[in-house]
Formats: structure tokens, C-alpha cells, sequence
């Protein structure tokens, strides 16, 4: 995958195991490169090993994906775990059409879904939870910051699910377009087009802020 | 072709704003369009801010007994999972290989030796004991005892009608240490079925056995949840 912060090769994934299980002999352990193939036979096998490689590589970019669909860094960590649960659960079902990781960051996605729609069966009420921008521990963002950061977050809340997904992934996250496409079983097109629409949305919400000096009437 | 708005608004769709060179004289030329790109690629700069990093040292575990739980009913391994991925680190395999089963070897090994060395039950009795009585088994007790161990070979038939085939499917190193710890098993029980047929009435041989059978019963559960 080609992530803005640096690549990973499609099918390689370099690690390196920090766990003693690794130092044979007492020697230091050697970096493995693990085939992706290599990490699905692992999970396959339910080898502990496997899935915490499969954390280190992807566990940050998991939460972050799940901080900005769900607005809560607990429920974001609950939604990884949930992640990882199911993909232990279903990973003999994987047949290979798609990447292992594209197929990962799938369950992710409907676990984060599966979140908010609990959400709204226990709080009807409510479309998306009503947090405190200013108060709560939210983690500090991880590239410099933007002025309109805090309030593009609180706009993306009045999108649909589909728009904050596909924004989250292409525009936060970095995936293109054919991953997104995978990530969520539509054509790449109508990826683009969601895009679109969701970008389009945004600006208008930002018009004011988006003028040098401006403020923004999210509220 | 002549470019207006609307070719902006068709190219920002297709995520190609600024790649056609009359679409760029365009914007150049267009104020509206100038800002709207301006505040388009805002968007983007700040969504790149959105991405989040922070520790989470617990979280990791979480995970690990979540999984280790959902193993219970599936195939997620802590113990024997973590070393068998030692067999598949490229340039490691024949280490780990030479080292799971030289592990076994000594272990089963001192094991059995252990067993066999130990004072040999027929032997004591030639002994003068104080509880002679108490180890001789009645007709009755005799009857019993003899039940349970039918009902014990039959759940470990069944248990092992239900592995074999798995332990030959999978020639896996685990499994061929499931099979070695088994055939030591069945070796021992045959052992102490022959001691058996020479003194029905001994209790002694009659415990060791049983605690046998029990070992034989649990490898053939731990493989089935191996599988």
C-alpha cells in the first residue's frame, strides 16, 4: 500500500519481531519479512505472532480510521479489538480475491458501522454522540496541525456514513481510490464520486472559514 | 474544447484538478474557480491533520485475551501457536524444528524412564506390607473397577476416532509430537495391562493404569481443541 508517510510494498510486510519468543539461542533476533501470505497462513493458523505483527503494522492506522468514524478513543480501541476478534473468526473465509490488509481494514470498517449503529439503538435519539470537543482527552494529531482541523472534525459529523468513510480514508488516511473501492465493495468510481459530493458538502459548511481570517457556523 | 466552470467541477470529481494544461489557463483566468480550488486543497491540507496517534499500552492485551478467548472456541493458540511460528521464520525452521523435538524427546523421555524405574508394583508385594489387605481388591470392587475402565476406553476410542485422522492430515511437527506422546501412552498402558493380567487383584496397577488412561483421555481433548 502507498501511504502518504512512507510505503509498504503490496504484498511485503518488512517487521520486526521485538518479542523474545524470536531470540533463539540467545543470540538477538534477526528483522523477518513476512509475505503477506505468510501472515494470512499465521492467521489461518491462529499463530499469536501473526495477529501482533498484524497490530504493529496496522494497529495505528486501525485506530485513527476508527477515532474519525467514531468520535471516542475508547470506543475506537473497541472497535480494533472487535476488529482483530473477527478477523480470528472469518480469516478461514478469506479467499484472496482482494489484499489481506484491504480485506483487514474491510472488517474494520463494518465493525465501526456495527458501532454506530449500536449507538443509535440504545441512544435513538441521538444521530451521532453529542461530545465535547473541548474537554474530552481527544489524542493530539499527529502532522502538524491546520487551523481548520477542529472544525472540519465537527463537520464531518453531518455527513452521511459513506462520505465520512470514503473522506476518512482517501483524504486522512491516504488509501486511493482503488483500495477504498475494495475496502468497501463499490467501484472506484462511485468512490471518486462520494469524494466528490462529500468535499462538496464540507466547503460549503467551511465557506467562512475557508476565507483567510474567516470562522466557520459549525456548531 | 472550451473550458468553463463546469469542466472544474468534472475534474474535481475525477480527482484531476490542475493535470489539463487549458483547465489550468482556466482557473488561471477565473477568480471563482481560483478560489474554489483554494479551498478544495484546504480541505485536504487540513484533513491530513486529522490523522491520530496515541498509546495505547493496554491495548495489545485486550486484544491477546480477547483473541485467546474467541480461541477457545476456535483455533487462536498462545503457548504451542507463539513456537510453531518459529517454524516458519525463513532460515530458522530446522533450528526450531531440531530444538521443538529434541525438547519432546528429553521430556517424554525422562518421563517414561521414570515410569519403568519406578519400584515395580508386583515386586512390593513380595514384600511384607502392614496394608497387604487393603491393596487386594474384592470380587465386587474388581467389577467396578473393570466398568469404569470400559466406559474410559470407550470415550478414548471415540476420541480417537475423531483425531487419527487429523494427526494424518496434518503432518504438522506438533502433531507428530501429539503422536509420539501417544504412542509412548499406548505403550505404557499395554505395559501395565500385562503387569495387570499376572495380579487382577492389585489396586496399585489398577490407579496406574486409570491415571494413564486419564493422561491418554486429556492429550486426545488437547488435540481435538489443537484442531
Amino acid at each position: 500500500m502507498d501511504f502518504e508517510t512512507g510505503s509498504l510494498p503490496r504484498n511485503m510486510l518488512t517487521l520486526w519481531p521485538i518479542q523474545k519468543e524470536h531470540v533463539l539461542g540467545g543470540r538477538p533476533a534477526e528483522p523477518v519479512s513476512f509475505q503477506e501470505p505468510d501472515l494470512v497462513n499465521g492467521c489461518r493458523q491462529g499463530n499469536a505472532l501473526a495477529y501482533q505483527q498484524l497490530y504493529k503494522v496496522h494497529g495505528e492506522r486501525m485506530k485513527s480510521i476508527a477515532l474519525n468514524m467514531l468520535n471516542s478513543v475508547p470506543d475506537a480501541e473497541d472497535a480494533v479489538q472487535e476488529t482483530f476478534v473477527r478477523i480470528l473468526r472469518s480469516v478461514g473465509a478469506f479467499k484472496g480475491e482482494a489484499a489481506f490488509t484491504t480485506w483487514v481494514y474491510r472488517i474494520l470498517v463494518n465493525a465501526c458501522y456495527d458501532m454506530l449503529r449500536g449507538r443509535r439503538r440504545r441512544r435513538p435519539e441521538l444521530q451521532e454522540p453529542e461530545t465535547d470537543w473541548g474537554s474530552i482527552d481527544y489524542p493530539a494529531p499527529a502532522a502538524s496541525d491546520h487551523p481548520l482541523r477542529l472544525t472540519l472534525e465537527k463537520s464531518l459529523r453531518k455527513l452521511d456514513e459513506r462520505q465520512r468513510t470514503v473522506f476518512v480514508l482517501f483524504e486522512v488516511e491516504g488509501f486511493k481510490h482503488r483500495e477504498i473501492a475494495e475496502i468497501l465493495n463499490i467501484p472506484e468510481g462511485t468512490s471518486k464520486n462520494v469524494l466528490f459530493e462529500a468535499k462538496k458538502t464540507l466547503q460549503r459548511f467551511l465557506a467562512p472559514a475557508c476565507r483567510p481570517g474567516g470562522t466557520s457556523h459549525v456548531d | 474544447m472550451s473550458i468553463d466552470c463546469k469542466n472544474l467541477e468534472q475534474a474535481l470529481r475525477e480527482g484531476e484538478q490542475g493535470t489539463a494544461g487549458e483547465l489550468v489557463q482556466h482557473v488561471e483566468a477565473c477568480a471563482s474557480c481560483r478560489e474554489r480550488i483554494r479551498s478544495w486543497e484546504e480541505i485536504s491540507h487540513a484533513a491530513r491533520a486529522m490523522r491520530r496517534h496515541w498509546e495505547s499500552p493496554t491495548l495489545w492485551d485486550r486484544i491477546e485475551r480477547a483473541l485467546a478467548a474467541e480461541g477457545t472456541k476456535s483455533r487462536f493458540r498462545r503457548g504451542w501457536g507463539a513456537s510453531a511460528a518459529l517454524f516458519s521464520v525463513p532460515g530458522k525452521r530446522w533450528f526450531a524444528l531440531a530444538a521443538g523435538a529434541a525438547f519432546l524427546f528429553v521430556s517424554l523421555g525422562t518421563a517414561y524412564l521414570l515410569l519403568r524405574n519406578s519400584p515395580r508394583p508386583a515386586a512390593r508385594l513380595l514384600r511384607p506390607d502392614p496394608d497387604f489387605q487393603k491393596k487386594i481388591l474384592t470380587e465386587n470392587a474388581l467389577r467396578e473397577i473393570e466398568d469404569s475402565e470400559a466406559a474410559y476406553i470407550q470415550s478414548i476410542e471415540k476420541l480417537s476416532a475423531l483425531v487419527e485422522p487429523r494427526l494424518d492430515k496434518n503432518p504438522t511437527p506438533l502433531m507428530v509430537s501429539y503422536r509420539e506422546k501417544l504412542m509412548l501412552l499406548d505403550s505404557a498402558i499395554a505395559e501395565c495391562r500385562a503387569n495387570i493380567s499376572r495380579n487382577v487383584y492389585n489396586a496399585y496397577l489398577r490407579r496406574e493404569l486409570l491415571s494413564i488412561y486419564q493422561e491418554k483421555q486429556r492429550t486426545l481433548q488437547d488435540l481435538i481443541k489443537e484442531n
